[in-house]
């Protein structure tokens, strides 16, 4: 029903980081876990997921002795998140027709 | 939010939706920045008209105060950037914007204070000022889509056109104060009663 959605971006948690980056310049690990209320490790996952296709970079360092992972979209997740939506709302079309 | 759980394209709508709501409210400015220049800048505004009538103190004194002030916040500021010690979660496009643009605004408020110290009327110069207080205004109001401050900015300019006019600094001041009032705390106190109206909805 869905193969012609991207399978990457069609999963609840992966497409909440998404739509959450795609608003923001970058945003920190734990504001992504807190706003998608995802558990550390299942995020973790994901962001890996998204991370493998090149839909979002991720960067790590530390500050004030704790480590801090900051995840931005890249230019190839938007272009996929548009045509995501794109999709979407042709899909919504034709169920209505 | 689960993983493998069966996912509509309503889900996925409802999904999207939500989260740039989120990151919206999340990027949704307190007004706290307008209440507190606009504040300090009206005080001194009407300190300094009431004291040109009085004579309890030299004609600069609550701007020099004000001066001192603007000074400690700004080390203060500064201090927090290069400490690494600010609390941003999230980093926006339009916050980056303001950055920039901020440093550009506290520039060209320096040369025109320089200029009244170095030939400028005081009357021109304050006039020059609030024009450039109605400019910032503009941009806020039209990058956040917040008519109060584009509203603002109009009645600001206006007022500075006005002082172009005016040849008794105390009419500046007086000037200068209701642009403030108009261009800075109204709006200020407008964007705080929205944001905590929205917070408050969204606990």
């Amino acid at each position: 029903m869905f193969k012609e959605l991207d399978p990457i971006l069609h999963s609840q948690l992966r497409l909440a980081v998404m739509s959450l980056l795609i608003s923001v310049r970058e945003a920190e690990f734990n504001f992504i876990r807190e706003k998608t209320n995802a558990t550390a490790g299942n995020l973790s996952v994901q962001l890996n997921k998204l991370k493998d296709v090149g839909y979002i970079d991720i960067t790590k360092q530390f500050k004030d002795n704790y480590p801090l992972t900051t995840c931005r979209i890249s230019p190839k997740g938007i272009d996929a998140f548009d045509q995501y939506v794109k999709d979407l709302q042709q899909y919504l079309d034709r169920r209505t027709l | 939010m689960e993983e493998n759980k069966p996912f509509t394209a309503n889900d996925s709508l409802a999904v999207i939706q939500q989260m740039i709501n989120t990151a919206r409210r999340e990027q949704q400015d307190s007004g706290k920045g307008w209440i507190i220049w606009g504040w300090l800048l009206f005080t001194a505004s009407i300190s300094s008209f009431i004291n040109m009538y009085t004579g309890t103190f030299s004609q600069y004194f609550f701007w020099n105060l004000f001066g001192l002030l603007t000074l400690a916040m700004l080390v203060y500021s500064v201090a927090i950037a290069l400490l690494g010690k600010s609390k941003e979660r999230i980093k926006t496009y339009t916050g980056e914007l303001y950055r920039r643009l901020n440093i550009g605004f506290f520039i060209t408020l320096m040369l025109i204070i320089v200029s009244i110290n170095t030939g400028v009327t005081p009357t021109k110069g304050f006039a020059l000022l609030m024009a450039l207080y109605g400019f910032w205004a503009l941009i806020y109001g039209a990058t956040s889509n917040f008519r109060p401050s584009i509203y603002g900015s109009y009645f600001t300019w206006a007022c500075a056109l006005a002082a172009m006019f005016v040849h008794d600094f105390r009419w500046t001041m007086l000037l200068h104060g209701i642009a403030v009032l108009g261009g800075y705390i109204i709006p200020g106190h407008t964007a705080n009663y929205q944001y905590r109206k929205t917070r408050k909805t969204n606990v």
